[in-house]
């Protein structure tokens, strides 16, 4: 047997009462490619950033051929040999081809060293031609699509003769020739022994292209299997597993037969294709599918923050033009944005001030000063009914965890009433007790008549929240289910592209 | 130090750490000359402040806004020689007064129409404005100075109410005005959130492009306002007014406690970032510091105090 180059033991990590990453074990072989799946949040993103040396661990051991070592930032991994590649891309783009590949590594001159661009572009032409890419490495990186970048963003690992590769779904966005290319980049790899792990949400590459699985289910590795003796239902379920399913509290009501929310071959800016969909009075719709399937852009464009290009959108049966989120906001409509940071809450105002800024209307006394009492008491009263912990309105946002944070979004909404309700993801990154305290707000809130748009790309929430869902495949609705006809399983299985859909 | 210095540090870093060294000043001017702390003194620095703090006033709002407007010395000078030249032509101070202010507002609405609908920066912007205004003003006048203003015009700035300098009441009674409109009305919270988190106030049905239009129109009619008190001081427009304005205004602005990045500062900061500036111009004039030696002063004192702030 060969042996492993990579071997990681009982690794943990926090962040804040979140467990990211609880007793993890991992091991590569040189030469390996070796699949690390699981559901968004499963922790695979964490085990890279410590990897990297991005951010630390809590607790564990790193041994690289045996020997154990610390990776304390992302300079030390890279003099290790492991290099990353992810999703977001890390290339400059008003720079060529070569000075990208070879971006803090150029091969220079004695005299000062200055850049030598006679070298630096033979080298990387050799390089190009040894992978047959056919770029020209005078080429800016800003003239090229996504899927050439990313193969220039893997050049770029391997000029520092990486031994470890990181591909974090490296094949997202990139088209099907693209992922050939890249595969074939990575066969080559591993014949000159490099050893790579690579993320992917789609079952088929790990099958097509790795040679292990490992698979991450709430921070635990919950098993690795060799690819040749494993299928596609084994992985699905091991990924979803048996959950508990008291976390999710069902709801008292059924939701109405009122259309609240239409849109006909609705499209938008981001969007792949046309939508059609309806939400009911006192409903939760699901909408769903796999990192990049278009969700977020689809509830950007019904909240009118993402510009709508064609179609209808129709509230109460009235046809709206939606320009700005300021637009939706009249008809009575609320947005929960997936990223609660930079999206969601003024981090460095005080709680009462980011309860009250979607409806600050409500405090001004004497038709233009604000009554700062009247603050006091809305967000006291919003924050006590959503057990915001602390209970202090003056603190400021950014000090509170990520679950009462959540609560302060969906509080700033609260206040105003709304009939619709857009959320992204609103249960991303907060702990097990938070999440359900928000399936219960939702509850109530669809019991009170509130029509819900539920993004998410957990499949056993969506499957144990929502009344009926859709599930998005590249930008297009696939199919639509009721959640008391389905599992978590079949909604993995389309939304992944498999036998079910139409 | 541990948490006891960590204390004096967090009060030194807010107002009342201003307001000390702001005393420091103080003192050290009072030892240094007989003259500084005289009651005729003392009125006389809030007359020379009265220009800045205006011309801050509308600053702190553009910063607070997340942006940056680098035009206002040239709009001051713009709008002083309006105000002239409407007066020698019409006879009438209020025409005069009208049209200095109407063009700080119009150049105001222009660098505001232009960062949010043309989407360029608001540094540069304003930077080109600066230059545009300053060569508007040069070419209206042909360089040379409006003289003859009606006497009474020279009032505003160089006029007395009960001992107190008139530009120094005006600019105490636009302080007021701003002050509530900032902290006790909807815009100011609308403002301050914007500066601090462009998307998340978008999203929070914030109608941002009207606001970020808005902070540039004021900033470009207190401009004016500037301006016509220096025009007035003088009993003369001149076109090359306020030179490097834009300077101290900035200055006092983020002394005050405002960050470049927009979202935090208040408009008490910038009122006392005004003071240390001007208590700093007048002592070192009594000492008889060299001119040339202030500015290195003023540009010491600006580092230092961003070098403290810098240590959140």
């Amino acid at each position: 047997m060969e042996q492993a180059i990579l071997k990681l033991k009982n690794i943990y990590k926090h962040f804040g009462g979140i467990k990211a990453l609880r007793d993890v074990d991992f091991s590569l072989k040189k030469g390996e490619i070796h699949a690390l799946i699981g559901e968004n949040g499963a922790g695979k993103s964490t085990l890279i950033k410590i990897l990297t040396g991005v951010t630390q661990m809590d607790e564990g051991e790193i041994f690289i051929y045996g020997k154990k070592i610390s990776i304390e930032n992302p300079v030390v991994a890279r003099f290790k040999g492991i290099a990353a590649i992810y999703q977001e891309l890390g290339l400059i783009e008003n720079l060529s081809v070569a000075q990208n590949i070879y971006l803090g590594n150029e091969p220079t001159k004695k005299f000062m060293g200055w850049t030598d661009n006679r070298i630096l572009l033979k080298n990387s032409s050799d390089y190009l031609k040894e992978f047959k890419i056919e770029i020209d490495p005078n080429r800016k990186v800003s003239e090229l699509g996504l899927g050439q970048k990313r193969i220039i963003e893997i050049l770029k690992a391997l000029s520092i003769n990486a031994q470890i590769l990181l591909l974090d779904e490296a094949a997202t966005g990139m088209s099907k020739a693209e992922i050939d290319i890249l595969f074939k980049i990575m066969y080559n790899l591993k014949k000159q022994k490099v050893s790579m792990i690579y993320i992917s949400h789609h079952l088929e590459e790990v099958f097509k292209i790795c040679d292990m699985v490992t698979v991450l289910r709430n921070g635990k590795n919950v098993g690795t299997f060799k690819v040749s003796n494993v299928n596609k239902q084994t992985l699905i379920k091991t990924m979803i597993g048996r959950e508990v399913y008291d976390e999710y509290p069902r709801r008292k009501l059924k939701p109405s037969s009122d259309v609240l929310l239409q849109t006909e071959d609705f499209f938008a800016e981001g969007m792949l294709k046309k939508i059609s969909l309806k939400l009911y009075k006192g409903e939760i719709l699901g909408i769903t599918g796999i990192i990049g399937a278009g969700k977020s852009e689809l509830g950007g464009a019904l909240f009118g923050s993402v510009k709508r290009i064609s179609g209808k959108l129709k509230i109460k049966g009235r046809e709206v033009d939606l320009r700005a989120p300021k637009d939706a906001c009249i008809y009575r409509m609320a947005y929960i944005p997936e990223d609660r940071k930079n999206q969601g809450l003024f981090l460095a105002h005080s709680v009462e001030d980011n309860l009250l800024i979607a409806n600050i209307n409500k405090i001004i006394v004497g038709k233009l000063f604000l009554s700062l009492r009247k603050k006091r008491i809305y967000a006291m009263d919003i924050a006590k009914k959503l057990r915001v912990i602390p209970l202090d309105v003056l603190i400021r946002a950014q000090n509170l965890s990520g679950g009462n944070q959540q609560k302060v979004v969906i509080g700033k909404w609260m206040i105003g009433n709304p009939d619709i309700v857009i959320m992204d993801e609103p249960t991303r990154g907060i702990d097990v007790g938070a999440k359900t305290e928000v399936y219960n707000l939702i509850n109530e809130l669809a019991d009170s008549g509130v029509g819900i748009i539920f993004l998410s790309s957990e499949f056993i929430e969506v499957k144990n929240i929502c009344d009926r869902i859709l599930i998005l495949r590249k930008g297009a609705i696939v199919n639509e289910v009721k959640s008391d006809d389905t599992s978590s399983e079949e909604i993995l299985t389309i939304a992944l592209g498999g036998n079910n859909s139409r | 130090m541990g948490l006891k210095g960590s204390k004096i540090k967090k009060v030194l870093k807010g107002e009342l750490g201003l307001v000390l060294v702001l005393i420091f000043i103080g003192i050290l001017f009072s030892i240094l000359s007989n003259y500084f702390l005289m009651p005729k003194n003392l009125l006389n620095i809030t007359r020379q402040i009265s220009t800045n703090l205006i011309v801050a006033i509308g600053m702190t709002f553009v910063i607070l806004c997340g942006e940056i407007d680098l035009s206002v010395g040239s709009v001051a000078a713009l709008a002083g020689v309006a105000t002239g030249s409407f007066m020698v032509l019409t006879g009438s101070i209020y025409l005069g007064i009208i049209a200095g202010i109407s063009i700080g507002m119009l150049i105001g609405v222009i660098n505001g129409i232009l960062v949010v609908y043309g989407k360029v920066q608001s540094f540069i912007v304003t930077l080109a404005m600066l230059g545009i205004a300053r060569g508007l003003a040069l070419f209206w006048t042909n360089g040379k100075p409006i003289s003859g203003l009606l006497e009474m015009f020279g009032f505003f700035g160089a006029g007395y109410i009960k001992n107190i300098p008139a530009s120094s009441i005006i600019a105490i009674f636009i302080f007021f005005v701003a002050y509530i409109f900032l902290n006790r009305t909807k815009h100011g919270t609308y403002i301050k959130s914007i500066g601090a988190n462009r998307e998340v106030a978008r999203l929070s049905a914030i109608p941002i492009n009207r606001y970020r239009i808005f902070v540039f129109t004021i900033s470009g009619i207190l401009c004016g306002v500037g301006g016509i008190i220096i025009t007035s001081r003088l009993l003369s427009a001149q076109p090359v007014a306020a030179t490097g304005l834009e300077l101290d205004v900035i200055a006092a602005v983020i002394l005050g406690g405002a960050s470049l990045s927009g979202g935090v500062g208040t408009l008490m900061g910038t009122l006392i970032g005004a003071m240390i500036i001007g208590v700093i111009n007048n002592g070192m004039n009594l000492v008889g510091i060299s001119a040339f030696f202030q500015q290195i002063v003023k540009g010491i004192i600006i580092l230092v105090a961003v070098l403290v702030k810098r240590g959140d």
